[in-house]
């Protein structure tokens, strides 16, 4: 392990640690000192106002539904465009511009999707919509070629040594052959998706971050609070049920086809 | 054997044919073969002499580096668009049997019938009843007409095997290429594949090209048998019952 290569490596990244810590300038001690002022927002907690519940509610669903919505249609359009991008399927003439496309698509983080929506379609969900749907693109055709990828290609050579066409390939031997990985990587993306729906809402793409960020504007922090919890505990839900579904359903399917 | 070879029914010619996969070490050596309709030609030899990497070239997994091939007339590719329309008429059984794991025994059978199928209706999987019916029939002949529901991962490597092959019954071949199709099997289980393919390819006049480690099985069922040794042809003698007709030792001796 510690040959001289992985000596220069860690040398390295030490030095790099040391250096961004010294340039940015950091102040741990203010870290220490500002602890108190988190109680500003936690005394918050005892006039919290519960008449907030139902509308944090709603919000919450509008939220889930926008991550919903969008990660279904960037799910459905980015499976053609991965078959594309993938090396064992497509040419490399598509392959290859295609894998381009997606990399500047991927390197947009959603926030900036968003911003890019509000100011093209307007503040609220729709905007919210659109960015989650070109984020899931971006994120999950990486995964969903990698996927189509890694099928091995014996079975692919030898079922077109048949003479079927592509399509009835990919519709009997790519979907079926990949699909405990396709569904495993739509539900982490849904779960994902919520936390970064109820962040975008931040710069008036909808959703719940919508109502946080109007809030802490106005120092009304016991409200901000109401609708933040409901995030907390939203995203503990989704996550608990989501790992339930890959238990039950996902794992049991892969390791019955790894014991063949 | 004795009759005059009239060129319009060889099905397979190989003319000194090499194959190399990393453009150093050839696998195959000159292989020069040629196979008759509605002959069963079967291939023995060592692990490692380049008996699959030889089945691989005729459906066109593999070109030659050095060398001829012709299957029905056609220099086999599976590139070319022409020669898609004879991948339709050839069956093929890998050894790693190329069965998708994660549908129905049933579906990878019907896999074998998708050539005939119209595009749009198949990716809709609205398929013909007959279609469905050539499937079923198939998995009955291998007897696993029970199991047909049941996902492919759950089955034994045995029944596996006669998914493989109820997939390319059910592709309706001329020609079959089938690469130790019966290795896994027990006697009888082997026996009963064996002639159920024999009498297929009686009745339909299916020329066949398949690799044996039995040599005992080679000999019960070939027309012709030809011994490979590190990727030379050594010997090709022909079968007929329990006599040997036709003997041909290859100048290329075994080094
Ligand atoms: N895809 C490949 N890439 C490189 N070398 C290969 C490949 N496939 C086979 N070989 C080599 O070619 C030689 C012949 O392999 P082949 O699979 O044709 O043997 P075989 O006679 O079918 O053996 P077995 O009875 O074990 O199946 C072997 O030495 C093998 O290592
Ligand atoms: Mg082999």
């Amino acid at each position: 392990m510690l040959n001289y290569k992985n000596n220069l490596l860690i040398g390295f990244l030490i030095i790099a640690f040391i250096y961004s810590y010294l340039i940015l300038n950091l102040d741990i001690i203010s870290f220490f000192n500002g602890l108190p002022n988190l109680l500003i927002i936690f005394n918050e907690i005892h006039n919290i106002d519960y008449s907030l519940l139902s509308v944090a509610f709603v919000s919450m669903i509008e939220t889930i539904q926008m991550a919903f919505l969008g990660t279904a249609l960037g799910y459905l359009f980015a499976f053609p465009l991965s078959i594309l991008a993938s090396r064992n399927l497509a040419s490399k003439y598509s392959y290859l511009p295609m894998r381009c496309v997606l990399a500047v698509v991927r390197t947009f983080p959603s926030i900036l999707w968003a911003i890019l929506f509000v100011i093209m379609v307007g503040l609220g969900p729709f905007a919210g919509v659109l960015s989650i749907t070109l984020y899931t693109i971006g994120f999950i055709s990486k995964l969903q070629y990698e996927s189509i990828e890694a099928i091995d290609s014996e079975i692919i050579d030898n079922i077109t040594s048949i003479g079927i066409s592509k399509s009835q390939l990919i519709r009997y031997v790519v979907i079926p052959e990949s699909a405990p990985h396709l569904l495993s990587q739509l539900l982490f993306t849904f779960d994902y998706n919520v936390r970064h729906t109820s962040v975008i809402g931040l710069v008036g793409a909808g959703g719940i971050g919508f109502y946080i960020i109007n809030y802490i504007k106005f120092f009304e922090y016991e409200k901000a609070l109401v609708f933040m919890l409901v995030v907390l505990i939203t995203v503990i839900i989704i996550d608990l049920c989501s790992v339930k579904i890959r238990d039950k359903y996902i794992i049991k399917f892969a390791t019955s086809k790894k014991l063949n | 054997m004795n009759n005059s070879l009239s060129s319009n029914n060889i099905i397979i010619n190989m003319d000194k044919v090499w194959l190399s996969y990393d453009k150093i070490h050839y696998v195959l050596n000159e292989i020069t073969m040629s196979v008759k309709q509605s002959t069963n030609y079967t291939i023995i030899g060592q692990s490692g002499s380049g008996k699959s990497t030889l089945l691989k070239l005729i459906n066109g997994l593999l070109i030659p580096s050095k060398g001829k091939i012709t299957v029905f007339g056609m220099t086999p590719n599976k590139k070319n668009k022409q020669f898609l329309n004879i991948m339709k008429k050839i069956g093929y059984i890998p050894q790693s049997l190329g069965l998708v794991k994660n549908i129905s025994v049933l579906d990878n059978v019907l896999i074998g019938t998708l050539t005939r199928i119209n595009k749009i209706k198949s990716i809709l999987k609205i398929l013909p009843e007959i279609e469905i019916d050539n499937a079923k029939q198939a998995l009955e002949l291998v007897g696993l007409e029970d199991k047909m529901e049941k996902k492919t991962y759950a089955l034994s490597g045995g029944e596996k095997r006669r998914v493989a092959i109820a997939r390319a019954l059910a592709q309706k071949p001329i020609l079959l290429l089938a690469d130790e199709i019966v290795s896994e099997l027990d006697h009888v289980t082997s026996k009963e594949i064996m002639n159920l393919i024999s009498d297929t390819q009686h009745e339909l006049k299916l020329t066949s090209v398949m690799i044996h480690h039995d040599i005992k099985l080679a000999l019960d069922y070939a027309d012709i048998v030809s011994v490979l040794q590190k990727g030379k042809k050594i010997l090709e003698i022909g079968v007929n019952g329990n006599t040997i007709t036709d003997f041909d030792m290859t100048k290329n001796q075994p080094c």
